[in-house]
């Protein structure tokens, strides 16, 4: 991963007056999650129009400048909000507190289902999860982060992937976990090659929630228990049922997929 | 001692299991044999919390000509929200609310909620409370003529498991089913490697791993109107007595999975276990971690480790090691055998299937019965417990035959104190609820 970034570029910028704002190149930038020493990237997409599938047929859709994860979110930063690292224990709030503002319950058995934790993609969660993350996230770091839209998702995958947007197997090997390469599991993230965004693993490893601003929210660019043919810029699913089938309470979880530790998501920055 | 097969020691067991197996392969749906719709089964639950709740939707979804006639729970508040809960149900799977006749008059709340379903007219009754009250109600519901659904654990004590033991022989008697909430044995990769398992795919059983390690779980703060014994059952994960600690209440599922292995259950164990990361007292007094060594009468080892504590690596699993290959006893056979379950081939939720296989097995004037078998790996989860609460190492007749009852004979809201944390070299087996 990049070394020597940092958000003082961006912080200029943004402290800048509205011409100095304009005129800043947006840079990549990491950021953290204050009081705990976890940090992720951001890589800058710039705007332009995608063209989306949709039931009534193709649609164009333009999409202005944003900034999108450089990797899946890990379990290092979902961790910190579903078990309150973040608050002092002891302090209301804190790890041994019961307040469940807007936190997810806790996991039943093994959240990352032995595939591994520490840098690996945070899995199974339910998409009001990763949307609640997200405005959890945004109030700790005072910056607006969401769920990618399905266009913005669109956007990065298509400059990531260049001009050439075929996918030969040797191309998706180098890109993406899928079953025929992933061992039934999900990999570290990064641990493919970059896009020509920078961006790690938007094809495969786990499938990525968006929002569809229209529809009910899908996951993207299939995952590592997707064959190989179902991992690419079309990939989109919907939850089934079959996604919670096997939580064994009623009502089930608000929170967690029994069943589908094939999902997760990375997160965006909307204006500053 | 020279190793024996495994089979060899405990045959009788694994003759019974087997049959049981060959005997409740049914799936939901599956059209019934004989003319007509088959007689519709009654049933209820008592103990109406997120998993009873959703053990009356496995039923449901598991069989035709089923119905949810009434409902038991100590909390008025438990109920009111199941039946919300029935009611979201209704409205998510149309095909379930024909099967949803709950009326008000057979919802019953309080410590004897249980005896006044027990009266109605019902065929089958799901136990779905905390584990404290288990046996007395299985004891009810067979006395009363009931087959049985019941959740694991089965008891926290070895006056507990005594009690299911004497019920499991008195339902096969009196021709009832009892089906336990040990879901794997339905599941059907589980019964896929297993089989082969059994059939020598690994060699001989030599030794097992099993693990359920995992963060903490939910806890719910006292409320100033709970008395002691309230506040505790409320939050039963947190006392023995009620649940049987976390190796009991959890960590059973693996336990069971070796048993279920070995066809047998272990003879002695030691342990290690203590209280280290969940401290407060709002937690109780049980421990957040156990590390036990179990022997098998072939001498055999099975490796067991639990533990609740956040932040920490998670490990829910199984892992056989035989003469000739190893298995993780649901998905994968290395070794001279090799074996993988098709991840692509149809498998029933576990948790519907264990139902399916219930109700077929009532139907077909065959009825499971899994009490014994449940009661023998709670009593192996107990005997881990004991093992790291006392520092001793524990055989299995000691503890069968030891003076521990841990559940008040009369359960009443009031003052309960809190047992201390048990402490190795000082606990000793021998305990009861009426010297705390």
């Amino acid at each position: 991963m990049a070394t020597n970034l940092t958000l003082a570029p961006l912080l200029a910028a943004w402290a800048g007056s509205a011409r100095c704002q304009a005129a800043a190149r947006p840079v990549p930038y990491r950021d953290s999650i204050p009081p705990t020493l976890v940090t992720f990237e951001m890589v800058p997409v710039p705007g332009g129009t995608v063209t989306l599938d949709s039931p009534a047929g193709p649609r164009v859709v333009a999409v202005g400048p944003f900034w999108i994860g450089k990797t899946e979110v890990t379990w290092d930063e979902y961790d910190v909000w579903v078990y309150r690292l973040d608050v002092a224990a002891g302090a209301p709030g804190g790890p041994d507190s019961a307040d469940a503002t807007a936190r997810p319950s806790r996991p039943y058995g093994a959240p990352d289902r032995g595939f591994g934790h520490q840098g690996y993609p945070a899995l199974a969660m339910t998409y009001p999860a990763a949307r609640a993350y997200c405005a959890w996230l945004s109030a700790r770091t005072g910056r607006h982060y969401g769920l990618p839209t399905d266009a913005q998702w669109t956007r990065a995958l298509e400059l990531g992937l260049g001009t050439d947007t075929t996918l030969s197997a040797e191309r998706r090997d180098a890109l993406a976990w899928h079953a025929g390469n992933a061992a039934h599991k999900a990999h570290a993230v990064a641990s493919k090659r970059a896009d020509a965004l920078g961006v790690y693993d938007l094809l495969g490893n786990v499938a990525e929630w968006v929002t569809v601003p229209d529809g009910p929210p899908v996951v993207r660019g299939g995952s590592w228990a997707d064959p190989a043919a179902r991992v690419g810029p079309r990939a989109r699913a919907a939850q089934t049922s079959a996604w919670n089938e096997t939580d064994p309470q009623f009502p089930k979880s608000r929170w967690w997929l029994a069943d589908a530790p094939f999902v997760g998501f990375r997160i965006v920055l909307l204006t500053p | 001692m020279t190793p024996k097969h495994p089979r060899d020691v405990t045959r009788r067991e694994f003759v019974e299991t087997t049959a049981a197996a060959t005997t409740a392969i049914a799936l939901p749906h599956a059209p019934s044999i004989g003319r007509g719709a088959p007689k519709t089964i009654r049933i209820a639950l008592i103990g109406c919390g997120g998993r009873g709740t959703g053990a009356v939707k496995d039923c449901l979804t598991s069989s035709e000509n089923i119905e949810l006639v009434a409902l038991g729970d100590l909390f008025p508040d438990h109920l009111a929200k199941c039946r919300e809960s029935l009611a979201t149900m209704a409205t998510e799977d149309p095909t379930l609310k024909p099967k949803i006749k709950v009326k008000d008059s057979q919802c019953f709340v309080g410590f004897d909620a249980y005896r006044k379903v027990l009266e109605g007219n019902t065929d089958l009754v799901l136990l779905a409370t905390p584990p404290a009250f288990r046996a007395r109600h299985l004891a009810a519901a067979i006395d009363a003529g009931k087959h049985v659904f019941m959740e694991k654990p089965v008891a926290v004590d070895p006056q507990g498991v005594h009690a299911v033991m004497g019920c499991a022989e008195l339902a096969a008697q009196k021709g009832l089913a009892i089906v336990a909430g040990t879901q794997r044995r339905h599941d059907a990769g589980y019964r896929a490697a297993m089989e082969r398992i059994h059939d020598g795919a690994i060699g001989d059983l030599v030794a097992a791993e099993v693990y359920w390690n995992q963060g903490g779980l939910w806890m719910k703060p006292r409320e100033p109107s709970w008395s002691d014994a309230e506040w505790q059952i409320r939050n039963w994960l947190y006392f023995t007595w009620l649940s049987g600690d976390h190796i009991v209440e959890q960590h059973i599922h693996n336990i069971d999975v070796a048993n279920w292995a070995f066809g047998a259950h272990p003879v002695k164990a030691i342990a290690v276990g203590g209280r280290q990361r969940r401290t407060d007292p709002a937690y109780g007094h049980i421990f957040d971690h156990f590390a036990v060594e179990f022997e098998y009468p072939n001498g055999a080892r099975l490796r067991s480790m639990c533990r609740q504590q956040d932040g920490t690596a998670s490990r829910v699993g199984e892992r056989f090691v035989g003469t000739r290959g190893t298995s993780d006893g649901h998905a994968v056979i290395e070794g001279a055998a090799p074996w993988s379950w098709d991840p692509q081939a149809p498998k029933v939720n576990p948790y519907v299937q264990e139902h399916a296989d219930l109700i077929a097995s009532i139907r077909a004037g065959r009825p499971l019965n899994e009490g014994r078998q449940v009661a023998e790996s709670t009593l192996t989860a107990i005997m881990g417990r004991e093992a790291a609460y006392t520092g001793q190492e524990v055989a299995w007749d000691e503890l069968l035959n030891c003076q521990q009852d841990l559940v008040p004979t009369e359960v009443q809201f009031g003052p309960m104190p809190v047992p201390p944390v048990a402490m190795p070299g000082q606990t000793i087996l021998a305990r009861s609820w009426r010297s705390a």
